[in-house]
């Protein structure tokens, strides 16, 4: 009698297999630790690259749109000053020209990060990704 | 006799734990999967808004340029002349990533210009500038 009891729960813990509790203790703080070092960052960004140095491009008939931002803001473009808005037609007429159009960006040392972002997001818009970004002092 | 087995063999074994484990490693394998080790800057700044603006997801490696000039990288200020060992370290260790400059709205044109410059002296060529595809407050 007492022989057929202790071979019972023998018989069940072999059923159940290893004990799980441990494993998920371990588990279960292991998913804790990612949890929390989860960082959920979607940075949204534009594109511009810098000039390469010495290298020329060898291309050079086809001709790239300058455009200039002074210390102040202001948007230069073809020797007049414009609006930041309509660099997009500027941009468009350009790049209907000649497919392979390249914009320069050339902005003074000073000049604010917004008007510079507000460009590119411009000449973005006017369907040009070719952009190359410089400073003038 | 039969009740008392019964009940000695639920009582020592509670629920069945292999279900909640499996769901438990299910979340667990997400949360490693979709963890990104993202060097953060540590502080805020306003980025200026693009409506071109891309999401990136490999931008991992952020660095935040404030209104007064001061460069952020991996939760501390640094020098501009402390970014290229910083970024060439970092290159090392995670060949693949990509640099996301996070400029104040405010901030020069020519920091940005500075900052890329050693960016690319350590050894990464994909640079972006953050900027809001929507605008925020």
């Amino acid at each position: 009698m007492r022989l057929k009891r202790r071979s019972q729960p023998h018989s069940g813990g072999s059923s159940h297999g290893i004990d799980l509790a441990p494993m998920l203790d371990f588990v279960i703080n292991l998913l804790i630790f990612f949890i929390i070092t989860a960082v959920f960052v979607k940075t949204t960004a534009v594109e511009v690259s810098r000039p390469t140095g010495f290298e020329q491009p060898e291309n050079s008939d086809s001709k790239s749109v300058q455009i200039q931002i002074l210390e102040s803001g202001d948007v230069w473009m073809d020797n007049r000053e414009i609006d930041v808005r309509a660099i997009r037609a500027n941009v468009e007429r350009a790049s209907a020209v000649d497919q392979d159009t390249g914009v320069l960006v050339v902005a003074s040392e000073m000049a604010p990060t917004h008007v510079l972002v507000s460009v590119v997001d411009q000449v973005h818009l006017g369907g040009i990704y070719n952009i190359t970004f410089t400073t003038s002092e | 006799m039969q009740v008392k087995r019964h009940t000695a063999s639920s009582d020592d074994h509670g629920i069945d734990l292999a279900p909640m484990l499996d769901f438990t490693i299910n979340l667990l394998i997400f949360f490693i999967i979709t963890t990104s080790f993202v060097k953060e800057p540590g502080i805020t700044v306003f980025n200026p808004f693009a409506s071109t603006a891309e999401a990136r997801e490999s931008g991992n490696l952020l660095i935040a340029i404030r209104e007064n000039g001061e460069i952020w990288l991996d939760r501390q200020s640094v020098d501009l002349r402390e970014i290229r060992t910083i970024i060439e370290r970092l290159h090392i260790e995670r060949p693949d990533d990509s640099v996301v400059i996070l400029a104040d709205r405010n901030s020069k044109a020519g920091m940005i210009a500075k900052v890329m410059d050693e960016v690319r002296l350590g050894g990464v060529k994909e640079i972006a500038i953050a900027a809001d595809n929507e605008i925020k407050n």
